[in-house]
This record gives structure tokens, C-alpha cells and sequence, in this order.
């Protein structure tokens, strides 16, 4: 809209000038600005084209339009291109006339311009077109052609005959000759002073303040909110995501690079600083002590030592002599050289350099929180504290100990050659049985309606008869032990075997014959069965065994039968006679293998053949290992005459450990030989341990 | 009395002279003996100014101080040896002394070292005996219980006097338990003995020489030496409770329809006789050996077992099964107790640590320690009233006489 009112405008001085050119005798009032008379000079040919339309049919509107525009400019003289017509008015009357063969001239190019459009190459180098002879083309696209150069003399003594030389400029583009016009010079001679190309144009006009500040309450513009004060803006969040993408890439880092500190510690006399550099610290040397009073040339007389203590100085070990012993010299002169000088200072600098001096780190850790959280041993009542019942009668160590089913009964055997029976509850002796050699084992029958004891006594097996229980029990038991000889003796008749069973007259009982000494006897669960250990294999199970067997125990429930040797402890079923597992060094199935070390081993059957804890308690020998049958306790007894009472609990949870805790250390039997306590027996029932002592007493320790 | 005021140091021994000397000016004839003092039902055993602040009683009140005689014994007579252990002794009757022994004889004694009877025919060691009736005119039933799985039933004459101690055969043998019997104790009535076992049961049996019950299995007829039938019943159990889970080691029938168990599994029941029920069940933690009930409304069971603490209950108490009073003067294991007949508050503790104690309830130190045995003590009772008979493993029957208890 502007640009082409503009055109208007323009259109409408062409048309002046025009009028201006026409009629030169009139007087020219108006003037074109400077801008507007270059762009004149640029648009000429647009321009006489407007006119050609214009001359035609409207010349008598523009006149008038013409005058009114004078009348206009008389009138209200604020606009300063009129001004400047009206200023210049009278000088350009002179200028007009001056120039209007130059304006024939310009009509000329004009006229040309309409026949032949003026060079249209554009801006490009002119350097181009010097050596040719066209300089460019027109609209039509023909070459236009330079004109023919006037010969230099020729051309200077023109010009210096011309006294209008002066304004006339080459204008290389067209290839032709343009003369300035007056106002044009004028024009330039106000822009090379730095004034205003105009020069009515007050730069310093005062300021109108078109604003009326007085009650204005409203904004500015009551234009409705734009929509991009609302919208977040693009623009932004493409700087924040070429942000984020920097620091994902790591080209912008946040931390700050450190600050190197100005000023550090010279002498670095505190040990953080020390420690920070990193090298070996120096620690200094322990100062020696300050001297007191007694070192005093003029000490007083409590310090000095009379003779006789000197003398028992004398006497001591030299480590606890004193080093240094009190004198007394009247005056300071007196004193003499101190004659242990070099050898002290001797003795500080080896002490200085030949004992290492070590930083000792103190760890600030409460060693009450290091220890594992266990119950209580109030919460884990009852287990076998207090012995309140001793079995007195054996006149030897006590090997081995069995406890009868009901727990009314113990039986014992001991060194001295005998087998005893005791009441549980009085320390009665019952019964005794002599066999003249030591009892190794001894061994309860596990059925209570079959009281039998299986008792191995060198190289025999003894089955014995207690004599406990009602006539029919008694004619059951006999019957069974007379009948069981001749059957077996008739099975085994036959094959070359390793025992022999035999009737026993004088014990009322069965006797079997190993050809090797018998460590240990132990029955089936469910009384049917039992196993001997001898010095060579066990029988009853035709299992092959490495090293020496020293241990051979029935699984409570299953049938399951684990034999230890001196080096592990097997695992065999018994069902299908075969190896099932390995424990190594040495119930669900948890087993406790008591070892010669003095360690205690809890395997657990279901997780592996390493032992899920070791406990090492006992100094010496452990002798012997015990589970409860009902409450969560295990035991062992060593030759330390101690018996250790443990919390064994396995949980059902397949996921909670078995939880052990020690619980009481049973003390009270003397040693004898070297030996202490050497067998162990859970009370069946209730929790009360029997420990048979090397001191021919066996305890019963209650809850 | 009519006293004034007493220093607040004097001890027992002060006030006990104190009262002596008032006594013997009241009456010359009087001899100085020890007393025991109450103050508020509680036996003093400190000096007062102690007891007062302990007692927590304000320095200001008049104390009222009761004197009693001094529970002790003032006479031991010699002990009654026996053969064997001495399992199991029973005073109840004034007229004699029963006891028990491990040599499968039972004993009956008309004072110490005076054997009348023994009781002959057990095949093992006799565990527990109990006077049947005790109220007799002429003769009197006593059953034994024995290790050889039986109990048996006895009958003698107390009146008469003999040279030689007679020898008696059970007139009834009680089978049916599967283990040794370890306790007897007898219905007041004297018609029905009920006892436990280590085979976990409690049985009842009637007493009654006729068989109109049908409880007779079989007369056996036995050749003695001199060729003399006698004729011996055997009974079987008129019924059986069963609950514990462990050898029952003591029953007690005070009351016509109730009976107290206490045994090896911790716990001390009590039965109705009727329907065989247990109707209460406390739970000690430990083995029990002995129970006892009496005292106060003849309510309180007193039971001792596997560790030295003689613990007392009162089963009128809703809602808690812990001890009302627990003595633990002993050593070891407690092998009886039993109440004073006559007197709430007294009762007597027997001991494996060979000591026999009388205790007050009012008073948690033992009134008087009877040391006279040199082993275990495995059976005491009161006799008369006033003694106390004990025996233990070292085979003797001690009697302990002079015990003034009101």
C-alpha cells in the first residue's frame, strides 16, 4: 500500500517536472526533495511512460490538481518539501533557464529511453564490458553501443572552453555524460559539511509530545492478548534441547574444575594435612620424659635411697633397675660429668632409628554391635545347667553311658569291667554286671517292651538281660535271647564270619565274638537291628570303609546310617546298601560330629557336605556328641572335663538358618589320666544331660 | 501384755527372752524356751528396726508382736534302721509308723527301733506307701506301691504285741500298670487308693476285701512254708486317667471327688474323679517328685521336683498359674512334702541334699532344719502332730520330736 502511494506521489512530480520543462516560463514553486530527484534520475523512463499516458487524456486535471496543490502549499506551509519550493523559489527561476537545453538534452535520453530502454546488466562488474564494444543490453535484449570516444585533447579543450564543465560526471554504466544541477551541488556541498542534505531540516526541532499523559488509566492499546504469550515458545525449548543434548554429550560439564587453595600449610603440623599428601608420614618421636624432682642435682631427702635400698638395687634384674639413682651435691659446681652421657644419647638414637614407629589406626567400631544378634539364654530355657544327682558305685573311668526309652533307667559302662544299671531318679544301683575287662560301649535297647542292653567288651558283644519289667516281658526277653542264638548260629554257620554268637550262661545273655576289639555297639530305631565297630570293619553292613571307623550312629527316623571314620563321616542308606554322602573333615538333617581337634561340626543333610558351622569350644579332645530328642538342645563333651550345651533349632522355613547358640558350659568332673568327660547322654525326656567323667562318676545336670 | 516400749534392735533371740523372763515372773515353775514372734502375719527373722523398714510399717505404729512357740524339734530319737533304702514313710496314723523300703519289705513301726510288722511279697523295691485307714478300730489297711508293677493291699492288727515282728502277706495285688508304680494315695474313706504310674497313667482301685464288684480276677492259693493257704486277690483297676505325658511321680486324693497329680512332664493336675477329666492344669517348668495339698482351706498344693525350690500354689486364684510362695533353702532335688495337719501355715520339705526343713508360710527362711541324715532323704511326713519321720538312702527312719506346732 505505502510503495505503491509512493508511486502516486512520485508520479505526480514526474508529472511536475514535466509541466516544469513544458512550461519554463512559468514560475516553478516546486522542488524535489534530493532522494527524490535521484530516484527522478533512476525512474525517468517509467515515468515519461506515465506521463505519455497522462499528456494525453488527463493534462487539464493535473493542471488544476497542480494548483491546488500550490494553493495548498501557500496555505499551510508544514509540509517542507513545499517549503523548500517556496524557499528556493526565486533561485531556481535563474537555474531553470540555465538548464533547459540540458533538459532538451535529458528529454532526449528520455525520448531514447522510450525508443531504446537503457542498459539492463545490473549490477555486476563494469570492468566486465571494457574491452568490448557494447556496454550492455537493453530490455530488448540488444546490444548497446559505446559511443565513440572523443579524442582526449579534443575532449579537454571542450571542457575547458565549457565553464559548465565542472558539473558534468561520467556515468560509466550508461556511457554518458550527466551534469549536475544546481540544487544537485548544493545538495553535496551540505553533505561533505555534515550538515542535513536539506537545508531547511532543523535537526534541533523541539520535541512535540503527542502523548497526553493526563488521565490515560488504560493500556496503551487495547489489542487483545497475541497467542504467543501463551504458547511456550518454540524457540526456547529448541535452546533447551540443544542444552540437554550438550550436557548428554558431555560438552557442557558442571562440576567446577577445583580450586587449587592459595595458601597451604608450611609446616603442615597437623596430621590431616599430613595424610592428605599421600607420601610416607613422618611420625615423630616419642619425646623422653621430662626430668622430675629426684633428678635434681639437690634433690630432696625422700629421693635419695638410703644404702641398704642401693645395695637391693644390686640384687634386681637389671631390666628393673632403676635407671638413674638420686644424688646429692651441695652446689652446682660440684656436680661432675654425667658419665652414662654417650651411652644414653647412644641408646636414644638407636631407639629413635631401629624401632619402627607405626600410626596406629583406631577403628571406632563398639565391638558389642560385631557380635551376631543371638536370643537370650533366658528365652532358650530349659537346657541342663545344674547337677544336682551324681552316680557314684563304678571304681573306673566311665566309657559309655545309655539311657533307657522311658528315661527311667541309665546304664554305664566303666573300666574297672563292670556294667551298671541305675534308677535315674534315686542314683540306685540296680544291677551290676562283671566282665573282667574294660567296657567299651554300652547301648539301651530303643524298645521299651524289650529291655536289652548290647554291651561290647573286647572283642565281644554282650546282650544283656536287665531284669527290668513285668514276668511277661521277662519271658519275651529270655525267650529272645535264647532263641536268637541258635537261629543265627545256624545262618552264619556256614560262612566264614567275623563273629560268632554264642550263648552266654553267665550273664543270662547272648555273646558275640569279633575277632578285633569292638569300639562301639548302636541299635536301630526300632530295636531290630544293631551295628558293632570293630578295630578292622563293622558288620551288618557290607559297606567298604576307608581309614578306621570310629563312630557308627542310626538315623532317628529314616534309614539312614552313618558310619565316621578317622577322616569323614558316611552317609549310607540302608534300604539300598550304598554310599549316599560324604561329610567331609570329620538334621532336617542336621548332623554334629564332635572332632578330635576339639571342633564341632554341624552339617546340615540337605545343603552340602561342608560343615554349616564350626564351633570351636573345647581345648582338647571332643569324646562325644549328643542330640536331644525332643527339645532344640545338642551337647558335646571333651577330656577338657567340660560339657558344652548348645541351642540347635532348625526351623521349618527351608529359609531360615539354623539358629545356635551356646548355652551353658557344664563343669565338674575332674580329670583323671588326661582324660575328662567321655561320653554324653541326653535324658530322653527331659532336658538333662548325663556326662560320664573319667572320675568314675557320671552327673546328671538338670534345667 | 502390758509393755511399754522395747529397743528397736532387739532381735528374735531379745524378744524371745524378754518373754521368758515375764513368763517366769508370772509363774516360777516356767522353763525358759525360744519363741517365735508375728507381726502382721509375718515371722519376724530380722532385728525389729530392720523388720520394720522392710515391712515397710511406719516407725510410728504400736507394733502388736505375737509370740508363738518356736516350731523346732526338741528330741531325735535313734534312728530305725532298715535293710535297705528307706523309699517312702507315712505318719498319718498316730498309732505307728509305716515305711517303705528297697528291699521289697514294708515296715511298720510302733516307735523307734520298735519293728511290729513286715509287710512281705513285692518282687521289687517298694516306691510309695499310704495308710489306707487309718481310723481302724483293730485293723488296719495300708497299700504299697512297688517298682515290680503292682500295688498291694495289707491288713494288720496294730494292738498286738509281739516279740518278733510278724510277717504279712498282701490280702490283694493290684495289676495293670506297664511300669514301675511310683506313687500311692488312699480316698479318705478308705475304699479306693488311686495311683500313678511311669507309665504315664493314674489308676483307681477299691480296697474292698468283698468281691461283690466283680473286680476279682482270680484267689491264688499259695503253699508258704509251713504249709499254711493263704489266700490272695487280685484286683484290677477301676479306672484309668489318663493325661500325663510322664511318669506320674505324685498323686494325692484329699477330697472326695478330686485327685492331684503332679508329675515328670512339669505340670500338676487335678482330676475329677467322676468323669476322668483333669479340670485344672499348672504348669511348673520342671520335674515334680512330690505334691502335697492342704494349708489354707486345705487348698494349696505345695510341690517339689527336679531343681532345690519348693513351690506352693493356691488354684483359687483365677488367671495365673504362678507360685504363691516359692522356699529355696534346699540343695537339690525335693523329694517330699507334706502339710502340717492341724496348722495353715506349716508344712515340711524333704531334700536329695539329705536335710528335712520345716517351713512357715508367714516366713521365707525354713523354721528348723533336721540334718540328721547323711544321704538323701527320699520320704518324710509329720507324726502325731508333733514329730517328724524321715528316711533316706542311708537306710534309717528318723523321728524328730517335740515340734510344737498350734
Amino acid at each position: 500500500m505505502g510503495a505503491s502511494k509512493k508511486e502516486s506521489v512520485e508520479v505526480d512530480k514526474k508529472e511536475e517536472e514535466k509541466k516544469n520543462r513544458k512550461k519554463t516560463q512559468r514560475t516553478k514553486k516546486e522542488k524535489l526533495s534530493t532522494e527524490e530527484s535521484l530516484l527522478h534520475l533512476k525512474q525517468e523512463d517509467t515515468a515519461t511512460d506515465y506521463k505519455v499516458f497522462s499528456e494525453d487524456d488527463a493534462s487539464e486535471d493535473y493542471k488544476s490538481v497542480e494548483k491546488s496543490e500550490a494553493g495548498d502549499s501557500e496555505s499551510s506551509g508544514d509540509e517542507g518539501f513545499h517549503n523548500t519550493g517556496s524557499n528556493e523559489g526565486l533561485a531556481n527561476e535563474g537555474q531553470s533557464e540555465d538548464s533547459e537545453p540540458d533538459q532538451g538534452g535529458e528529454e532526449s535520453d528520455s525520448s531514447e529511453d522510450e525508443v531504446a530502454p537503457r542498459n539492463t546488466v545490473g549490477d555486476v562488474p563494469l570492468e566486465w564490458y571494457r574491452d568490448e564494444k557494447h556496454i550492455g543490453y537493453d530490455i530488448a535484449g540488444k546490444k548497446l553501443k559505446k559511443k565513440e570516444r572523443q579524442d582526449k585533447l579534443d575532449s579537454f579543450l571542450a571542457n575547458v572552453d565549457n565553464s559548465k564543465n565542472w558539473r558534468k560526471i561520467y556515468d560509466e554504466y550508461n556511457d554518458e555524460d550527466v551534469e549536475l544541477t544546481k540544487e544537485e551541488t548544493k545538495l553535496i556541498r551540505r553533505m561533505l559539511k555534515g550538515k542535513a542534505p536539506h537545508g531547511d531540516f532543523d535537526l534541533y526541532a523541539p520535541y512535540v509530545d503527542w502523548f497526553k499523559w493526563e488521565d490515560s488509566k488504560h493500556p496503551l492499546s487495547n489489542a487483545p492478548e497475541p497467542k504467543s504469550r501463551f504458547i511456550p515458545s518454540k524457540w526456547e525449548a529448541k535452546k533447551v534441547l540443544g542444552l540437554v543434548r550438550a550436557i548428554r554429550k558431555g560438552l557442557i560439564k558442571f562440576d567446577k574444575p577445583k580450586e587449587e587453595p592459595r595458601f597451604y600449610m608450611l609446616w603442615g603440623d597437623d596430621a590431616s594435612s599430613s595424610e592428605k599428601t599421600g607420601h610416607l608420614s613422618y611420625i615423630p618421636a616419642p619425646k623422653p620424659n621430662l626430668p622430675g624432682h629426684e633428678e635434681s642435682y639437690n634433690p630432696s631427702l625422700e629421693y635419695i635411697p638410703t644404702q641398704e635400698e642401693i645395695n637391693s638395687y644390686q640384687l634386681m634384674d637389671e631390666e628393673d633397675r632403676p635407671k638413674f639413682i638420686p644424688k646429692r651435691f651441695m652446689s652446682l659446681r660440684s656436680i661432675p660429668a654425667y658419665e652414662n652421657v654417650v651411652k644414653d644419647s647412644f641408646e636414644r638414637c638407636l631407639d629413635l632409628y631401629l624401632c619402627p614407629r607405626v600410626r596406629k589406626k583406631r577403628i571406632n567400631i563398639d565391638p558389642e554391635s560385631l557380635k551376631p544378634k543371638l536370643p537370650g539364654r533366658k528365652d532358650l530355657k530349659p537346657y541342663p545347667a545344674t547337677c544336682y544327682l551324681e552316680y557314684k558305685g563304678h571304681k573306673g573311668a566311665v566309657m559309655s553311658i545309655s539311657t533307657e526309652t522311658s528315661g527311667h533307667w541309665i546304664a554305664s559302662g566303666s573300666s574297672d569291667g563292670t556294667v551298671r544299671l541305675w534308677e535315674v531318679e534315686t542314683c540306685r544301683c540296680i544291677k551290676v554286671w562283671e566282665f573282667g575287662e574294660v567296657v567299651q560301649y554300652v547301648a539301651w535297647n530303643p524298645l521299651p517292651e524289650l529291655p536289652i542292653l548290647a554291651v561290647s567288651v573286647g572283642q565281644d558283644v554282650f546282650l544283656l538281660n536287665t531284669g527290668l519289667g513285668n514276668e511277661e516281658t521277662q519271658r519275651k526277653v529270655k525267650e529272645l535271647l535264647h532263641v536268637a542264638t541258635s537261629t543265627v548260629l545256624d545262618d552264619s554257620g556256614n560262612k566264614v564270619s567275623a563273629w560268632s554268637w554264642l550263648q552266654d550262661d553267665k550273664h543270662e545273655g547272648i555273646r558275640l565274638r569279633h575277632f578285633k576289639t569292638v569300639y562301639s555297639v548302636e541299635w536301630h530305631r526300632k530295636g531290630d537291628y544293631f551295628s558293632t565297630l570293630s578295630k578292622k570293619f563293622t558288620q551288618r553292613h557290607p559297606f567298604k570303609l576307608h581309614g578306621l571307623p570310629v563312630s557308627a550312629v542310626f538315623h532317628p527316623t529314616r534309614s539312614i546310617f552313618f558310619v565316621s571314620t578317622k577322616k569323614n563321616v558316611r552317609v549310607y542308606d540302608l534300604l539300598k546298601q550304598k554310599l549316599i554322602k560324604k561329610l567331609e573333615n570329620g538334621l532336617r538333617d542336621n548332623v554334629i560330629v564332635g572332632s578330635r581337634d576339639g571342633k564341632l561340626c554341624w552339617f546340615d543333610m540337605d545343603l552340602s557336605s561342608k560343615p554349616y558351622k564350626v564351633l570351636k569350644c573345647h581345648p582338647k579332645d571332643i569324646t562325644n556328641v549328643a542330640f536331644h530328642r525332643s527339645y532344640p538342645l545338642f551337647a558335646s563333651c571333651s577330656d577338657d572335663c567340660t560339657a558344652y550345651v548348645f541351642h540347635g533349632m532348625v526351623y521349618s522355613d527351608l529359609n531360615q538358618n539354623p539358629l545356635i547358640v551356646p548355652l551353658e558350659i557344664l563343669r565338674g568332673h575332674a580329670s583323671s589320666n588326661g582324660r575328662g568327660v567321655l561320653d554324653c547322654k541326653f535324658h530322653p525326656r527331659q532336658p538333662w544331660l548325663f556326662t560320664a567323667g573319667a572320675d568314675s562318676l557320671i552327673k546328671l545336670y538338670c534345667h | 501384755m502390758d509393755m511399754d516400749a522395747i529397743p528397736a534392735n532387739v532381735t528374735r533371740f531379745g524378744l524371745s527372752t524378754i518373754v521368758n523372763s515375764l513368763l517366769k515372773a508370772g509363774n516360777d515353775e516356767w522353763e525358759s524356751q525360744p519363741f517365735d514372734f508375728v507381726i502382721d502375719g509375718e515371722l519376724v527373722r530380722l532385728p525389729l528396726e530392720q523388720f520394720v523398714l522392710a515391712e515397710g510399717i511406719s516407725a510410728e505404729k504400736v507394733l502388736e508382736i505375737e509370740y508363738i512357740r518356736a516350731v523346732a524339734p526338741q528330741k531325735e530319737d535313734e534312728p530305725s534302721l532298715h535293710d535297705d533304702w528307706v523309699s517312702a514313710v507315712d505318719g498319718s496314723c498316730p498309732r505307728f509308723i509305716f515305711t517303705g523300703c528297697y528291699d521289697s519289705f514294708g515296715r511298720v513301726w510302733k516307735a523307734a527301733g520298735e519293728c511290729t510288722h513286715i509287710l512281705e511279697g513285692h518282687r521289687d523295691a517298694i516306691t510309695s506307701v499310704t495308710i489306707v485307714s487309718p481310723e481302724g478300730a483293730d485293723s488296719v489297711t495300708v497299700a504299697t506301691a512297688s517298682k515290680d508293677q503292682s500295688l498291694r493291699l495289707w491288713k494288720f492288727d496294730t494292738e498286738e504285741h509281739l516279740d518278733q515282728p510278724a510277717k504279712i502277706r498282701a490280702y490283694k495285688v493290684l495289676r495293670g500298670h506297664n511300669a514301675s508304680v511310683q506313687s500311692v494315695a488312699a480316698h479318705a474313706s478308705g475304699n479306693m487308693i488311686c495311683s500313678g504310674s511311669w507309665d504315664c497313667t493314674i489308676n483307681l482301685w477299691r480296697t474292698n476285701l468283698s468281691d461283690t464288684e466283680g473286680d476279682l480276677v482270680s484267689i491264688k492259693k499259695r503253699k508258704v512254708k509251713n504249709n499254711v493257704e493263704e489266700s490272695q486277690m487280685e484286683g484290677e483297676a477301676l479306672s484309668t486317667l489318663v493325661g500325663h505325658t510322664q511318669c506320674v511321680s505324685a498323686v494325692h486324693w484329699p477330697e472326695h471327688s478330686t485327685i492331684y497329680s503332679a508329675s515328670w512332664d512339669h505340670s500338676v493336675r487335678r482330676w475329677d474323679v467322676e468323669t476322668g477329666k483333669d479340670l485344672s492344669n499348672i504348669f511348673c517348668g520342671k520335674a515334680l517328685n512330690c505334691l502335697h495339698v492342704g494349708g489354707e482351706g486345705s487348698a494349696l498344693i505345695a510341690a517339689g521336683g527336679s531343681d532345690p525350690i519348693l513351690r506352693i500354689w493356691d488354684p483359687r486364684k483365677p488367671g495365673t498359674s504362678a507360685p504363691i510362695y516359692q522356699f529355696s533353702s534346699h540343695n537339690s532335688w525335693i523329694s517330699a512334702c507334706k502339710w502340717h495337719a492341724k496348722s495353715l501355715f506349716h508344712l515340711l520339705s524333704a531334700s536329695y541334699d539329705g536335710k528335712v526343713m520345716l517351713w512357715d508360710l508367714r516366713t521365707a527362711w525354713p523354721l528348723a532344719i533336721i540334718d540328721s541324715h547323711e544321704d538323701k532323704v527320699l520320704g518324710a511326713d509329720w507324726w502325731k502332730g508333733d514329730s517328724v519321720i524321715s528316711g533316706g538312702v542311708d537306710s534309717k527312719l528318723c523321728i524328730s520330736s517335740g515340734i510344737s506346732v498350734q
